[in-house]
């Protein structure tokens, strides 16, 4: 019974690591840049989430308001930040990430306070039993429930709709796709809406596993969502859901027996140095 | 640099320092206080700040010292070796303070400690817990509880006066976690705890899922945890919503409103063992709560008492001596016994503090008494 726990315990962790890292690998999919400043999103997602739940205590609402929000500041991310340096070296895109992602952390600090912010009355605490005595909360269940909601969506847009197939050809090809006649900005301003409100998805489920959001907790999230793309194979979406589920079940039977030798980061890139030791082009390959 | 330039070196460096604090202000007596106003620690460093000046103000409207006013030479050093050692150094060369007070964490501390040794300068830590920043030399005290010491009282707590036998230990992996969990350790079989499981957790883990599913699994009597309000808030909240809802007994990490806020209900109950007791009588505690309450405008906390007894501590050795005479200085803070507002402060020979731990429960929304442990021999900090 304690092994399914941490099972499912694993599956929750790992289904907000892919909401985090399936933005960073879209965006890298379709530009070739490493975007650090995601996990400033998804922290930015935490606070909206908290800040309007408890205003008008609304959950829902304050999800749909983080995601469609922080959606809409990933298109101006890319417009301001990133559309400028396009025809420069990914390196120049990587280190304007890097200086926003700090910037960020420290306007999350002056607008926010450094204190970090809670839920008055936290949401969804109530648990279920799945049979057997394995309980789990309503807001982990949210969680995996989410996770598979929005995946499934995404399938079905980039398998069966036109933006979908759009989308695919200019992952593929840009300049085919464009003389085919798509448009490519068009499609690059969806790719940063949709990755930035995932992230912001995931913010709001951290904030209510953990009860707390504050300006650094985007940190963690920076550097692990990357090893995750890495690991998954960069750019491959499949590769990515694959390698956070697998990255949040080792941390999570890690922590509890050999958490005292090597802490949970330290685990998950043990787990990726091995793995990439085997499979040094990741777990699938992109596309 | 050999032991003999060494102290060449101090003893040259503090005449020059006295030279300058005799040529400057007479009217006034500079301490140096090092506190980290931004940063992660910045929530504890205001506190700290607030309760240091609390006692400045009270020190200087009965009297100062032999008429003189105290004054604090502040400066933030976002709780970093980086930044302590060298303002250390400012405070005592350029500043030319006679004393300082340290009101941050373990590793700026102890960077500070050592400027302050090799230049002969009494220094007290108000809520720093390593071990080695009173080893740093005879000038350095220490007015807070030793982690070890603080966790050899909880497993009295847990053992014996709460009767809790099954015990789950969840230790934060650092400093002021490892030695709390090691005083805990070593005194638990002589309470008769049985140590179920043992967790460690790093500082930047606020999602506790895994280990409050094994714990649960265990099902302990109660929970020895440690942490600050930033990971024990988080950690609180996940095992009751996990339906987890024995005791758990926290330390001074706890110690504050920030843990209530994010916890929330979920802090009802919770336990630590502390420095401050909010419903105390005592005269001197009761003026600290509420000075401190009226200037910060938010509830007094274990680092604003701490600083505020430091502060009060070198102000009382000041009386004794010429405060500008280090040497005498340091002499009269070692034989220290007087009363604040975290109780009865004396040193032993290390410069740890005796004093007696007190326990607090969140009842209501706020810290409460719960018990005092004054067991000396218990209590005993190292004498080396």
């Amino acid at each position: 019974m304690l092994a399914l726990d941490l099972l499912l315990q694993g599956i929750v962790q790992g289904a907000i690591y892919a909401l985090i890292a399936l933005g960073l690998t879209l965006i890298y999919g379709l530009l070739r840049i490493l975007h650090v400043a995601h996990a400033a999103l998804f922290t930015l997602g935490g606070y909206i989430g908290v800040i309007v739940t408890n205003e008008t205590g609304s959950l829902w609402l304050a999800l749909i308001v983080a995601m469609v929000l922080v959606g809409l500041l990933g298109i101006v991310i890319y417009r301001l930040a990133y559309k400028p340096l396009l025809d420069k070296s990914p390196l120049v895109a990587l280190i304007a990430s890097i200086g926003l992602f700090i910037a960020f952390e420290e306007v999350f600090r002056l607008v926010f306070g450094s204190y970090g912010l809670s839920f008055e009355s936290p949401p969804l605490r109530t648990q279920v039993d799945l049979g057997g005595g394995l309980l789990i909360s309503h807001s982990k269940m949210l969680v995996i429930g989410m996770a598979i909601a929005i995946l499934s969506i995404l399938a079905w847009l980039s398998s069966r709709t036109r933006t979908g197939i759009a989308w695919k050809a200019t992952v593929t090809d840009s300049q085919i796709a464009s003389s085919f006649g798509i448009n490519i900005e068009r499609v690059r301003y969806l790719n940063f809406f949709i990755g930035s409100a995932l992230a912001a998805a995931a913010g709001v489920m951290v904030a209510l596993l953990t009860n707390l959001v504050e300006p650094t907790m985007g940190a963690v999230a920076s550097y692990k969502a990357l090893a995750i793309i890495v690991l998954g194979g960069l750019g491959s979406v499949r590769g990515t859901l694959v390698a956070s589920i697998a990255i949040g079940i080792v941390e999570s039977f890690g922590t509890v027996y050999i958490g005292h030798i090597l802490d949970r980061d330290a685990l998950a890139f043990a787990f990726l140095v091995i793995a990439l030791m085997i499979r040094p082009q990741g777990l699938f390959k992109a596309g | 640099m050999s032991k003999v330039t060494k102290v060449l070196a101090s003893v040259v460096l503090g005449t020059t320092v006295l030279a300058a604090s005799i040529s400057g202000q007479a009217d006034s007596i500079k301490v140096g206080f090092n506190v980290p106003l931004t940063g992660f620690a910045a929530a504890d460093g205001k506190s700290a700040r607030i309760g240091a000046e609390l006692a400045v103000e009270q020190v200087n409207a009965s009297g100062g010292v032999n008429g003189k006013n105290l004054e604090l030479v502040i400066y933030d050093d976002q709780a970093s070796p980086k930044e302590s050692a060298p303002l250390a150094a400012k405070l005592i060369t350029q500043d030319g303070v006679v004393a300082g007070i340290s009101g941050s964490y373990s590793g700026a501390t102890r960077a500070a400690a050592t400027i302050y040794q090799e230049n002969a300068t009494p220094y007290i830590s108000a809520y720093a817990v390593h071990p080695d920043i009173t080893r740093s030399g005879d000038y350095v005290f220490r007015t807070s509880f030793m982690g070890e010491v603080q966790g050899r009282a909880g497993a009295k707590l847990v053992g014996e006066m709460m009767g809790k036998k099954r015990v789950s230990i969840i230790t934060l992996a650092n400093d002021f976690g490892k030695s709390l969990e090691a005083g805990f350790k070593e005194k638990a079989a002589e309470f008769g705890i049985e140590i179920l499981g043992e967790y460690d957790y790093s500082i930047k883990d606020r999602e506790f899922g895994p280990i409050v599913s094994k714990v649960k699994a265990e099902a302990p009597d109660a929970i020895y945890a440690s942490g600050y309000f930033f990971t024990a808030g988080p950690l609180v909240s996940q095992l009751r919503a996990a339906g987890v809802d024995v005791p758990v007994i926290g330390q001074e990490g706890y110690d504050g409103e920030m843990f209530i806020k994010i916890a929330g209900a979920a802090a009802e109950g919770v336990i630590i063992t502390t420095s401050l007791d909010r419903d105390s009588t005592e005269p001197l505690a009761q003026a600290f709560i509420q000075g401190f309450q009226k200037k910060s405008g938010y509830p007094a906390d274990m680092v604003s008492a701490s600083t505020h007894t430091a502060v009060l501590v070198l102000a009382e050795a000041m009386k004794q001596v010429d405060p500008s005479d280090k040497a005498a200085l340091r002499d009269a803070i070692a034989s220290t016994s007087i009363n604040a507002a975290t109780g009865h402060i004396s040193f032993n020979k290390l410069g740890e503090v005796r004093k007696s731990v007190q326990v607090q429960v969140v009842r209501d929304g706020g810290w409460h008494h719960f018990a005092v442990i004054s067991d000396p021999v218990l209590l005993a900090p190292p004498e080396e």
